[in-house]
């Protein structure tokens, strides 16, 4: 029985076990793979749908879903790199020449928009919010075609395009071994310790957590719901933006189809790394843990050449296995609990499916 | 009851049931026996092993030793498919129907009469379930749809289903909780008449005085041990209470009250449309003021709406001299207005969530540094404190809410709200669903808050419980303040309360 007493803290941190096992098999299928190239391109891969899955899992905390972040993602690139293209370079752009802070303000701030108006459907009007942001996905795309007209806009050379790159392109430092440290993976765990700070020191954080377990109980403690979503939706659609410089940056040149699809891996990675899509329950750090375990299949196969079609496959399957696994737990919990297996607020403890009654 | 009956009367007989939940024994040797034709009552604490028991018989566990016998034969192993057919059936508190279907529709849900092309047979279905309900005395339209149902139709009309299924036993699990008084005794006269028909129930209850209007015979369960079976004529409420705690419950019994406090929470002229009107009310500090009356009287709209779960209304109220309104509970708690709500599951607790995430969180904010982070250490210390303060059993300030039995989740409730330090404590029928030992530690603690100068309202229908631990007593007839009833007054009773709980139309006609 002894062992038993451990298999809720191996559950509840499952994520990690599962990423180094993976790691381990791709070390022993290519000697590539544990090289300094392939983890920082794991890393590179891993920061910009890091950033998406940290808005998205505020969300997700309270209950509800932001289908739109990866049509925002897109259209977030799109106008940073429109903006800051001045006139006279012969790429296609906006011949603006914006200044690239002010460019990264606005866009941000495009983001912000798109979340308020998510936010303000959604509680102002009760709308349900699954449909909201689905709606707000197709509308943000068809507005992306529209503005792209089928053609690519390109940063091209200037020192606005440099300032606005940076983010996407250059390293602050290089460490032993490893080599240059790309900026944006330094932001982007920065950016997962402030998240994982404010969910569980701050009470904005513990509210959300509240939220998405009983909203109504949450009301009857003095929260305000609805002011809460308004602001986690602001917050995705800011982090999505975010995440489209970051990508738009890197890439220098950014198709209409910028982010299409991204959302998949947002909700894979995050319901992988243990957060909840009934609400209330997960800890970010976990989802970075899904973030990394799918960039780091990705590149493993990649490495051993499998296909792009069977990628997929394989990619759907390992969130099936983590899914069963998680669903195991249940058969775990008794009706008396160790104090051990809940470790309150940095409780990874997931059960998408178990009913909250 | 007649003891000389043989085996065979037994519809369903458990025999030394064992069950072992990882860390714990929660049923040993469990002998339960229901006759034919029998009311038979399992009452004990929240986890003496109550629901384990029915699980087990229902197969949704399966025993560990023992063995089930339905109808004097064995059923090994009990599974739920097996319990269906043995026609074991449990009805719920609250019954499962679709709502846009008519009552007829969901007495024979999957199994509609049909039409040789698959077309159903309309007139055959409602033909045959008003048959039906006319059998079992239920006077219903089934052409009704099932969503204008009352909680207390639904569960009647839920049990009959069970009993055209042929059912050897139907267990009601605290069918009575979300019911108005009326609808109780509109329920026990169903159930009586079933059982004259030669059904037998299983009825599992924490309110004894119902365990002696209705049952026969009455199963005492004790930490996973049954410590008596009895007729219920042969009991007395004080034998089953001590069998039930296993010590002797003492009576809640109200601190005397030195002098009349100031006056904190003073409502006057308040009124919402359909709800109350012309409320005029004032709550001293350190009082315990009972709101009662019939089902939708107003009481329990006012505390909402004072809490600011509803719309207020018009009129003036004050706290404290000041003036106050609360659009929203969080406007509320900042002012110092706190509320128990009666709906636990829907807005008292986080059952996910530990119960020191629960207690803390209305007051995270005065809990945290000047850079806004929460200081961990204080709010463990704060949480601790009211965990060994309340009594409440728990493995642990971060264990899940939900895993607490119902009278350690209401305390956790009332720790949320005792920590926001309010001047005016509403609790809307705080004891329900708790048993009888936790019914009377919250009392105690309600007790004790006013000696701390807290206002406390209390809305109940349970008037036996609010003359025990109330200073006033104000009656609610139609919206409006119908009387007013003072401790250690002479009409201080049951019955000239009741009265006019009932009997306010009498005045409110005169008026």
């Amino acid at each position: 029985m002894t062992w038993r007493k451990y298999v809720p803290q191996i559950l509840d941190n499952l994520i990690w076990f599962i990423l180094v096992g993976v790691i381990l098999f791709f070390a022993t299928q290519s000697d590539k793979f544990l090289t300094p190239v392939t983890l920082r391109n794991i890393l590179v891969a891993a920061s910009v749908l890091g950033l998406l899955v940290v808005g998205q899992t505020f969300v997700l905390l309270t209950g509800n879903f932001d289908l739109s972040a990866e049509s925002t993602l897109g259209l977030a690139g799109l106008v940073g790199l429109w903006l800051i293209v001045p006139a006279g370079v012969p790429t296609r752009g906006g011949d603006v020449g914006l200044n690239p802070y002010l460019a990264i303000v606005i866009v941000l701030a495009l983001g912000a928009l798109i979340g308020l108006i998510n936010g303000v459907l959604i509680t102002v009007f009760k709308m349900n919010n699954f449909i909201v942001t689905l709606a707000m996905l197709i509308i943000v795309r068809g507005a992306i075609l529209r503005f792209t007209e089928g053609q690519a806009v390109t940063a091209g050379e200037s020192a606005g395009a440099e300032t606005f790159s940076a983010l996407g392109h250059n390293s602050l430092f290089t460490l032993p071994w490893l080599g240059r440290v790309p900026l944006s993976v330094l932001v982007v765990l920065a950016t997962y310790a402030v998240a994982h700070v404010v969910l569980q020191h701050r009470p904005f954080g513990r509210e959300l957590y509240a939220i998405g377990g009983n909203r109504g109980a949450a009301l009857a403690s003095g929260i305000d719901p609805d002011r809460r979503l308004v602001q986690v939706y602001v917050l995705s659609g800011v982090m999505a933006a975010f995440a489209g410089w970051m990508l738009a940056g890197r890439l220098g040149s950014v198709q209409q189809n910028l982010g299409e699809g991204m959302i998949f891996n947002v909700f894979a990675a995050a319901v992988i790394g243990g957060i909840s899509l009934q609400g209330g329950r997960g800890a970010v750090i976990g989802a970075f843990g899904g973030v990394l375990l799918l960039a780091s299949i990705n590149a493993g196969l990649n490495l051993m050449r499998v296909s792009v079609f069977w990628i997929q496959v394989i990619q759907g399957v390992v969130i099936l296995v983590a899914m069963f696994i998680d669903a195991q737990k249940v058969r775990f919990r008794g009706p008396v609990v160790s104090s051990a297996y809940t470790r309150g607020g940095a409780a990874a403890s997931t059960e998408p499916m178990a009913a909250a009654d | 009851m007649d003891e000389s009956r043989t085996v065979s009367d037994n519809v369903i007989e458990l025999r030394g049931i064992g069950k072992s939940f990882p860390g714990v024994r929660a049923l040993a040797g469990v002998d339960f026996t229901v006759r034919r034709g029998e009311i038979h009552a399992l009452v004990g604490k929240n986890g003496a092993g109550k629901s384990t028991l029915m699980h087990v018989l229902t197969g949704i566990y399966p025993a560990d030793e023992g063995e089930i016998l339905v109808r004097g034969e064995r059923v090994d192993p009990m599974t739920p498919a097996r319990a269906r057919q043995a026609g074991i059936v449990l009805v719920a508190q609250h019954a499962k129907f679709v709502p846009g279907l008519s009552i007829a529709e969901n007495i024979f849900v999957g199994e509609w009469p049909r039409w040789r092309g698959g077309f159903v047979d309309w007139g055959q279905l409602y033909r045959k379930a008003q048959d039906r309900l006319d059998q079992v005395g239920l006077d219903l339209d089934v052409r009704r749809k099932a969503e204008g149902l009352s909680v207390a139709e639904r569960q009647m009309v839920d049990i009959a289903r069970a009993l055209f299924a042929d059912a050897s036993v139907v267990i009601l699990d605290e069918p009575t909780a979300p019911l108005p008084k009326h609808e109780v005794e509109l329920l026990f006269r169903f159930v009586r008449r079933q059982r004259e028909r030669g059904a037998s129930f299983v009825y599992i209850s924490h309110y004894l005085e119902e365990v002696f209007a209705l049952a026969d015979r009455v199963t005492i369960v004790r930490d996973g041990q049954v410590v008596g079976v009895h007729p219920v004529s042969a009991v007395t409420p004080r034998e089953l209470i001590r069998a039930i705690s296993g010590t002797d419950v003492e009576r809640f019994r109200r601190t005397a009250r030195a002098t009349e406090g100031d006056a904190v929470l003073r409502i006057a002229g308040l009124s919402r449309p359909g709800a109350y009107e012309g409320v005029d009310l004032t709550l001293h500090a350190g009082e315990v003021v009972g709101l009662t009356g019939l089902e939708g009287c107003g009481n329990a709209a006012l505390a909402r709406g004072l809490f600011g779960l509803e719309p207020m209304g018009e009129g003036n109220v004050d706290l404290d001299g000041r003036l106050y309104w609360a659009r929203q509970p969080g406007e509320a708690l900042a002012q110092g207005v706190a509320y128990l709500p009666r709906d636990r599951h829907g807005l008292g607790i986080i059952g996910i969530r530990g119960v020191r995430e629960n207690v803390a969180l209305p007051i995270l904010r005065r809990l945290s540094n000047r850079l806004g982070m929460i200081r961990g250490g204080e709010e463990r210390r704060l949480v601790a404190g009211y965990v060994e303060a309340l009594g409440i059993k728990t493995a642990g300030i971060d264990q899940p809410v939900e895993l607490l039995s119902g009278g350690n989740q209401q305390k956790v409730v009332v720790a949320k709200l005792v920590a926001t330090r309010p001047k005016v404590l509403l609790l809307d029928e705080p004891t329900q669903g708790v048993d009888v030992q936790a019914k009377v530690e919250i009392l105690r603690i309600v007790d004790d808050l006013t000696t701390r100068g807290v206002a406390v309202g209390v809305v109940s229908d349970e008037l036996s419980e609010l003359l025990e631990i109330c200073d006033r007593i104000v009656v609610f007839y139609r919206g409006r303040i119908a009387s007013e009833f003072r401790r250690g007054e002479s009409d201080w009773t049951h019955e000239a309360v009741l009265g006019v709980i009932e009997g306010g139309a009498v005045r409110d006609d005169v008026a």
